[in-house]
């Protein structure tokens, strides 16, 4: 255990971009760039982050609504990518842009509240699905999604992909709507090409099992 | 840097003068200082209109008492500067002396600040939805997020909860049409702005009757 500790303190002392792959889809460079190689400091990140608590809530773990979503436990660099992407509009978030320009956050401290947030413990209360598609959905995840987002939700720090485990339905649901029907536009274009054909039936039910699954622990 | 010269020359005159000048000169060196400045121009500047302790009685007028030693610094800079803009506290900022901002600031933070009465129980029950979630339609954060549970705030943000609905519901409409633009990086701007008339009102009714009672 000691041992192990040792390790993950050593892990999280690097900078994001040491964790980070180069993504064939997307350009690391500018303040992407500069945030990634940038060592986060958890300190600063919690203080950057209360402006943010407004919505996504004190622990991070945003509205079961759906209407804002968990940020605790995501890895930093989906944090980092997200973040800028937003706030250089190419993933269209109107409620969300104009709290995090540049006027409010540097590059630095992008990466700050991505570690902050990053070794946040995951709520466990997420808001669920209803349940009744669960079975569907996992036929679909496993056969579409999981070789991505891997076969329990959890993501890749490396390649910038989204641990979707135990985030709220609703949100899910939206997300998914917006990248097959191409509003998100910073999405990977390999997603979009594989849920490009998906009924809104078979989307309610890979987000419906995406939300049954449990946090990984990390 | 001129008291600091009164005050070595005060002591020089000490010396030959008589006990009861030493006395008199004593008390008011002893105190100190800066306390003393900030209580008499809290009294004989400030409490004509935010009342002596800081608890206004006007309700146009926003009790001080309790605010943030930082937020009141920045406030009386920024009227100061012309970044807030206050026909009534412009001039009467413009003659205080920046340095004492600071002392100022940390008599009236050290007051208690006092929650109002509840005028219209229905009205306040909305505006205490929107003051915990607020509207996830609009994209209006909840105020607790920043002003704490409460209303209590810390650091930056100034403490809410007992604060008169009248002056916090005319702040609001400030912010929601530019004319009050001190906020830091246009959070209440943009927040304001995304406000019904009704959930300013009620939001307003609601955070007056928090804090102390």
């Amino acid at each position: 255990m000691k041992k192990l500790l040792a390790v993950l303190a050593v892990v999280s002392m690097l900078p994001v971009a040491t964790m980070a792959q180069t993504p064939s889809w997307f350009e690391i460079k500018g303040e992407l760039k500069t945030a990634l190689e940038s060592k986060g400091d958890v300190k600063r990140g919690e203080v950057s982050f209360e402006q943010c608590v407004g919505c996504h809530r004190a622990d991070a773990s945003g509205r079961v609504s759906g209407a804002y979503p968990r940020l605790s436990g995501q890895h930093d660099t989906v944090l980092v990518k997200q973040i800028v992407d937003i706030r250089s509009g190419r993933r269209n978030n109107p409620k969300m842009e104009p709290f995090i320009g540049d006027h409010v956050l540097d590059a630095y401290q992008i990466a700050d509240v991505a570690a902050y947030l990053s070794g946040l413990p995951i709520a466990l209360a997420n808001g669920k699905g209803p349940g009744t598609l669960v079975a569907k959905g996992k036929e679909l995840f496993d056969k579409d999604c999981a070789v991505c987002h891997g076969p329990k939700g959890q993501g890749d720090v490396a390649k910038f992909y989204p641990m979707v485990s135990a985030q709220h339905y609703k949100y899910l649901l939206r997300e998914v709507n917006f990248i097959r029907d191409g509003d998100r536009r910073n999405s990977n274009p390999d997603m979009v090409k594989v849920i490009k054909p998906y009924t809104n039936g078979e989307l309610e039910a890979v987000a419906d099992y995406m939300a049954s699954l449990a946090a990984p622990s990390k | 840097m001129t008291s600091q010269i009164y005050r070595y020359a005060s002591k020089l005159a000490l010396v030959p003068r008589g006990l009861s000048v030493m006395l008199a000169f004593g008390l008011v060196w002893a105190a100190p200082a800066q306390a003393q400045d900030a209580k008499t121009i809290a009294s004989t500047v400030c409490s004509a209109c935010h009342g002596e302790d800081g608890n206004s009685l006007v309700p146009m007028f926003p009790k001080i008492a309790g605010l943030q030693e930082e937020y009141i610094v920045k406030q009386l800079r920024d009227f100061k500067s012309g970044r807030r803009k206050g026909d009534i506290m412009a001039p009467v900022v413009a003659a205080l002396k920046a340095e004492d901002f600071l002392p100022l600031a940390s008599y009236f933070s050290s007051q208690k600040m006092k929650a109002g009465e509840v005028d219209d129980k229905k009205l306040a029950d909305l505006g205490k939805l929107v003051f915990f979630d607020g509207n996830e339609d609009s994209g209006l954060p909840a105020c607790v997020g920043c002003h704490q549970a409460q209303g209590a705030g810390h650091t930056i943000y100034p403490r809410i909860g007992g604060q008169h609905g009248t002056y916090v519901s005319q702040q609001l409409k400030n912010f929601a049409a530019g004319d009050r633009s001190n906020d830091v990086s246009r959070f209440m701007r943009v927040a304001a702005k995304r406000m019904t008339e009704e959930e300013i009102n009620a939001v307003s009714a609601y955070v007056a009757t928090l804090g102390a009672k």
